[in-house]
């Protein structure tokens, strides 16, 4: 009965009026109806017409962004062929889309569709242009804009186009429909929507190159499940609330190991220690999660798990142009050291943000002491390296700018995806097909960082910057001193003393041999004794020559400094903030197939008035301003729902980086309410971490019910990930109680550094070969999207966790886990505990305990048993994903 | 009525893992079906497997495919032509078992980069990929292999793109990662090398049974998040993964496709002739050649080896001399192998590098030939090649094309025409921009094609 009841409900809907155009106007519009077709067909996509060079001799601009140029390409091109006005249905334009003639893009529609016959009448119409401006849309609206649909049901779509000439059409039939989650509901190309399955999911609309949206939500049949749990905060009031109108149930809380290891792992990258889950366990405190929480929030391992992941959201190893004395040895591990110092002492992030996006090199300081600095700096370049410490200490983190493409176009979409979340590289070229900005929103925003200077090598850098110069002659003129003196140093007294050392080193190994000799007899004891004066002053020689050696590798090691990286950092790396000498020069502009665009206005994002500039002033600072502005829709969000990515496998608008109008959050008013409640408490990260993390959402089971298992995006259960490839890693050598070596003393890295630390690609194969495999990001400009690193699994994967030998070895290691239980613990089901423990955050179930014991029992000796068992626990999903 | 962006974003991320993991190498079933339904319809693709012998560096094409003997004496060089077996082609005396074997491959002198780009960072990449990938700031578009692992993946216990010791010899590995994902990599091993842990890792690292137990274990242990199975698709991928990864451990098959110890100790010879101790360059192993006709008959769809250096920009005659005959054995045992097990017809081979070499190389002692981008050879075998035959023509220097002239794009465009791959084929970069799988539009060299 209820079902008949929602039939009739849909019969109603879908008789809620006449559909406009049965029939095609009469004398449709080129630049609202013709082009609108070109787009319905998809004859103007990338991929067709529409792409730079055209397909098949026609090209179209690009989702018809200028109808001018089309109609002239149709009318004109091709001697007229195209479109014949004497005999209309013979016109190519008609025969090919109706695929009568061949055509690479095959059918598009009949003859006696709606799309035809529009075509058709324009041309029998004598194929007109139209004023443009007329047409040009000023409102597209779709009704219904939310659409609550049980399963099964179906409903139409309507859109409302309203243009400048204050006319209004039904464009329905001339619009585009697809949905963001077809899973949950699909929609046909008359704009029918049916709905599939639980969940709720966003239609986008499309009218010539505009989008609009609509929601449809569809909610689970059946009664409702079992009292709601309570909730923990303000976050599970709104995830209950959507839950409840989905009628999906929440699952449970996961049990205390489960969360233990879940939350060590994601807020400081490491298994928890066999130790530590015991303890964990029998603790009987009923805060103890939160209290676990902010001891985990307050470790190292936070920062540096964090670092790890702003450092590739800021591509922070992609240094080093020609001549500049940057290199990515010196460089990323700097970068690195400041941003991980500024989380350990919570900056607040906008402040993070200000001192990155407006650094100088000199702080604020004169040029020389700036200049002191990097001589500083490159001289803590060696074991241990102490630059890391001063350059820490800097108030701004200038090396963001010395990266290549940090400047310009390529600048403002790097920080737009890093801090605003914002992925604009399709506007380079065009109208952001799946959002709103347009190339000169892009340009003008790139305005605000062109005056950055770029580094690198420039013959004029010598005049423009006539007190650097300076310095580069002075601190070149000391480095070549010091190497003139080293090599005066190494031709005489060097080579002098190494003649005499050689010999006296001779001289010396004999002596000591008949001293050893004649100490054995009383009778030559004397003569030991007198040898022993000699060889002493032998060894004063050998010293000596020892001393002037090393002396003359300083030398030539600080001379090669002073007068190599330390004059061309001066020079040609100085970030600093250029005032606009040349105008024309410093606009942002972009030069692709489709022509060049520029741009001399400086414009915020998603702002209508451009901003006047001072002269003098570094725009920048405005940036900051309106990052800074509570109002300002992106820069609180973008990091917001990029943290909260971090803990749930996904954004509450997802991808994290694609804060589209047209992207839609799952819990816009969580979304709202997290960003004001971050801006009110100062933009602390660590407030944002523990909100999250004491959240019952996030502390569920990810066990879910027959009830919830379709469930994708609304969190009633906990969604298990990959773990990231360096965490993996760090896990492999925890479990295994092992430590890879990096390899990597020459390049002054410390011993027992944890891979989540690793600032580039170290030079062991196997982790080099790992990280490639589990999808480390590269860190530079080849693709600026959070989807650098990946997340998904393959076969290698798999295989290279099962079978590469290097793993085998770790299992086997003399020191490792295995052999240090055989060592200590002589309890045989003990030693299986402790595995689960090391490795699983757990102790095994009966079952699981019999089935090791059986193993272990029956292999050839304990430790190959246990091997055995280490090996088939590293390989369980349990241990390779975050669950 | 599939428009171009209309398919962005129509799943969510949960639902791109699924895709990607739901099923053994990556495709889901459904694409599979849809794959399968496609290649019902059309016709039959002629290749159905590939072996790219890439000469890194460029290869001297007036020393070999494209000589000039009526050249001045400061541009013919030291080596004279002899005729083939098809009419009308000479090469250099020193392939003298490649010109007894002309009739059964494609000779193309029209295809070249126009020098843009033409160095050895870039230019591999847009061969390879037939498409204008650089190191950075462009898309990064998949090697041919990764694109048949995506669309036409092998059987299920082997890998589909298989490379033999490094892609190139400059930019060595840097292109085996696409936007297609990382399941769709090439698997990259060398088992010629004693100490390549890649290798090591596709067979088993102890004895079977013990294996087969240790597996039984994993299975008996690996319980706790199976009440996802099916429901999430990571669970399940992860599992599906796991159970190639052990057949293909378990399976011979793989194991004994690189296991030379299998082939008689004639035909290693026959493959080795002439292969010296030392070279004036990096020569690569002829062994590879081997290898890949062992994964070839195994099953593997594409296999890739980078076969040396030859960036001959000093002592080109020199490097002729030794490089030249063990090449030519190389090549013309596999082919004559791969014939004589009626597997050249439905395998593509080709030999190439990313430019040919300059014709003018003076007349020192030491001469060598610098890049030349403007002309170069592509040889290319089987798989619905034409067998006996030339493409396009160079001027009377070998220095510019005359005839036929195809872009890359061409090249690679025929070469998934006839591995039943569609070119058009719509993918997404990174940025989620839809582009084809070669993204120009270009002709295919259809004079090349049986």
């Amino acid at each position: 009965m209820r079902r008949l009841l929602s039939l009739y409900a849909v019969a109603l809907l879908c008789a809620g009026g006449p559909r406009a155009w049965a029939e095609a106007p009469d004398s449709p519009l080129f630049s609202r109806h013709v082009v609108a077709v070109f787009s319905k067909l998809g004859c103007n996509a990338g991929t067709c017409h529409g792409a730079v060079q055209g397909k098949g001799g026609l090209r179209l601009s690009l989702f018809g962004a200028q109808p001018l140029a089309d109609h002239a390409a149709l009318v004109r091109e091709h001697g007229g062929r195209r479109i014949d006005l004497l005999e209309v249905d013979r016109s190519l334009l008609l025969l090919k889309a109706t695929a009568k003639v061949p055509h690479g893009g095959g059918k598009r529609t009949s003859a006696g569709s709606l799309e035809y016959d529009i075509l058709r009448n324009w041309i029998a119409a004598t194929a007109p242009a139209d004023d443009i401006e007329k047409s040009r849309l000023t409102k597209l609206e779709v009704t219904p804009r939310e659409q609550e649909a049980k399963s099964g049901a179906s409903y139409p779509l309507k859109v409302q186009a309203t243009f400048a000439d204050g006319t209004s059409e039904d464009v329905t039939p001339l619009a585009t429909f697809s949905s963001l989650d077809a899973g949950v509901a699909s929609v046909d190309a008359a704009g029918q929507v049916a709905a599939q399955g639980v969940g709720d999911a966003a239609i986008i609309v499309r009218f010539r190159a505009e989008p609009v949206m609509s929601q449809v939500i569809v909610a689970r049949e059946g009664s409702p499940s079992v009292a709601a749990p309570e909730p923990q905060n303000f976050i599970d009031e709104h995830i209950l609330a959507k839950l409840r109108r989905l009628n999906i149930p929440p699952s449970e809380l996961a049990d205390d190991a489960t969360f233990l290891r879940r939350a060590r792992l994601d807020v400081t990258g490491q298994l928890p220690t066999p130790d530590e889950v015991r303890k964990f366990l029998a603790d009987a405190d009923p805060q103890k999660r939160t209290k676990k929480i902010d001891q985990l929030l307050s470790e190292p391992g936070y920062a540096a798990l964090w670092t790890l992941k702003f450092c590739d959201l800021l591509n922070a190893s992609d240094f080093g142009v020609y001549a500049d004395g940057l290199a990515e040895h010196f460089e990323a591990p700097r970068f690195q050291a400041w941003i991980r110092a500024r989380l350990a002492e919570n900056t607040p992030y906008d402040e993070l943000a200000a001192r990155i996006l407006t650094a100088t090199s000199r702080d604020g300081r004169s040029l020389e002491d700036w200049a002191k600095e990097v001589v500083a700096l490159q001289e803590g370049y060696t074991s241990p390296r102490t630059d890391l410490e001063i350059y820490a200490r800097r108030q701004t983190l200038d090396a963001y700018w010395q990266r290549k493409e940090a400047v310009g176009v390529h600048g403002a979409l790097q920080i737009a995806h890093s801090f605003l979340g914002l992925r604009l590289e399709c506007a380079q070229c065009h109208r952001h097909p799946h959002d709103v900005w347009q190339q000169d929103d892009l340009l003008s925003f790139a305005n605000f960082f062109m005056g950055v200077r770029t580094v690198g090598f420039q013959g004029e850098n010598e005049k423009r910057y006539p007190e650097e110069h300076a310095l580069f002659k002075q601190y070149e003129g000391e480095g070549k001193k010091l190497t003139e003196e080293a090599k005066q140093l190494k031709e005489g007294k060097g080579k002098e003393l190494a003649e005499k050392a050689k010999t006296a080193r001779d001289e010396a190994n004999r002596l000591k041999n008949e001293i050893r000799r004649d100490e054995e007899k009383p009778e030559t004891q004397a003569a030991a004794a007198e040898k022993r004066t000699q060889l002493a002053s032998l060894e004063q020689t050998i010293a000596e020559h020892d001393a002037v050696q090393k002396e003359i590798r300083e030398k030539e090691q600080r001379g090669r400094m002073l007068s190599d990286d330390v004059p061309k950092r001066i020079l040609h790396a100085q970030i600093l903030h250029r005032l606009r000498d040349d105008k024309s020069k410093r606009q942002a502009s972009v030069t692709s197939p489709l022509g060049t665009q520029s741009s001399d206005k400086f414009r915020l994002l998603g702002e209508s008035q451009p901003l006047e500039m001072a002269e003098g002033e570094d725009p920048r600072r405005k940036v900051i301003e309106w990052l800074r502005r509570p109002d300002n829709p992106l820069f609180a969000r973008a990091i917001v729902n990029r943290v909260w990515a971090h803990y749930f496998g996904r954004g509450i608008v997802d991808p994290p980086d694609d804060l589209s109008p047209y992207n839609p959050a799952t819990h816009p008013e969580m979304l709202d309410e997290l960003c004001q409640r971050f801006i009110d408490n100062r933009y602390d990260l660590l407030w944002l971490h523990r909100t999250i993390l004491t959240s019952r959402t996030y502390q569920q089971t990810s066990i879910a019910s027959a009830e919830s298992e379709m469930d994708r995006a609304n969190y009633a259960f906990f969604y298990p990930r990959r773990l990231p490839a360096e965490v993996l890693l760090d896990a492999l050598d925890q479990a295994t109680l092992t430590r890879e070596d990096l390899d990597m003393q020459y390049y002054h890295w410390p011993k027992g550094m944890r891979t989540v630390e690793v600032p580039y690609l170290p030079r062991n194969n196997f982790i080099v070969f790992m990280l490639e495999q589990f999808g480390r990001p590269p860190r530079n400009s080849s693709a600026q999207c959070d989807c650098a690193r990946q997340v998904d699994s393959s076969l290698l994967q798999v295989l290279s966790f099962a079978n590469h030998p290097r793993v085998r070895e770790k299992i086997a290691d003399p020191g490792g886990r295995v052999a240090q239980l055989i060592k200590e613990n002589q309890d045989a089901p003990e030693r299986i505990r402790e595995l689960y423990l090391a490795t699983l955050g757990r102790v095994p179930d009966d079952a699981e305990l019999a089935a090791c014991q059986q193993y272990v029992g029956e292999a050839a000796s304990p430790e190959e048993g246990l091997r055995g068992v280490l090996w088939s626990l590293l390989n369980t999903k349990e241990f390779v994903l975050q669950h | 009525m599939n428009l171009g962006c209309n398919s962005f974003r129509q799943h969510h991320r949960r639902d791109f893992l699924r895709i990607g993991g739901a099923s053994l190498c990556g495709v889901s079933l459904l694409e599979m079906l849809r794959a399968r339904s496609q290649a019902a319809g059309a016709a039959a693709p002629k290749a159905k497997q590939m072996i790219v012998c890439w000469m890194a560096g460029g290869p001297p094409h007036t020393d070999m495919f494209d000589m000039k003997p009526d050249s001045p004496s400061d541009y013919r060089g030291e080596f004279k032509p002899i005729a083939s077996k098809l009419p009308g082609l000479d090469v250099c005396e020193l392939l003298p078992k490649l010109a007894e074997l002309a009739d059964k491959y494609t000779i193309i002198r029209s295809i070249t980069t126009m020098n843009n780009p033409g160095d050895h960072a870039r230019a591999p990449m847009y061969w390879l990929t037939g498409n204008p990938r650089l190191p950075s700031g462009t898309a990064e578009y998949p090697m041919y292999g990764s694109a048949a692992a995506k669309f036409k993946p092998g059987p299920a216990e082997l890998p589909t793109f298989a490379v033999l010791g490094k892609i190139d010899h400059h930019i060595n590995n840097s292109i085996a990662g696409s936007f297609l994902g990382p399941a769709f990599n090439p698997f990259i091993f060398d088992p010629n090398e004693k100490k390549d842990d890649i290798a090591k890792m596709l067979s088993p690292q102890m004895e079977l049974p013990a294996f087969t137990k240790q597996a039984d274990l994993l299975k008996a242990l690996d319980s706790r998040l199976r009440r996802q199975d099916g429901v999430d698709p990571l669970i399940a991928g992860l599992d599906a993964y796991q159970q190639t990864a052990f057949d293909m451990l378990r399976s011979p098959k793989l194991r004994e496709a690189v296991d030379l110890s299998k082939e008689d100790e004639k035909t290693i010879a026959r493959y080795k002739d002439k292969h010296l101790d030392k070279y004036r360059y990096p020569s690569g192993d002829p062994l590879h050649f081997l290898m890949a006709r062992r994964l070839i008959e195994a099953g593997v769809p594409i296999v890739h080896f980078s076969l040396g250096y030859w960036d001959w920009h000093g002592e080109n005659f020199v490097a002729v001399r030794q490089q030249f005959p063990m090449f030519d054995s190389g090549l013309s045992a596999l082919l004559t192998d791969l014939e004589e097990r009626g597997l050249l017809d439905t395998t593509i081979v080709l030999a190439l590098g990313e430019m040919g070499r300059k014709p003018k190389c003076g007349t020192e002692k030491n001469a060598g030939r610098d890049h030349w981008d403007y002309a170069q050879f592509v040889l290319a075998a089987g798989g619905g090649f034409k067998r006996g035959c030339i493409v396009g023509a160079t001027d009377k220097l070998g220095e510019q094309v005359t005839d036929n002239f195809y872009k890359v794009e061409s090249f690679g465009r025929t070469l998934y025409h006839l591995l039943g791959i569609d070119p058009d084929t719509q993918v997404q970069t990174l940025s989620s921009r839809p582009i084809k799988l070669i993204a120009e539009d270009a002709p295919l060299v259809k004079e090349a094609l049986a």
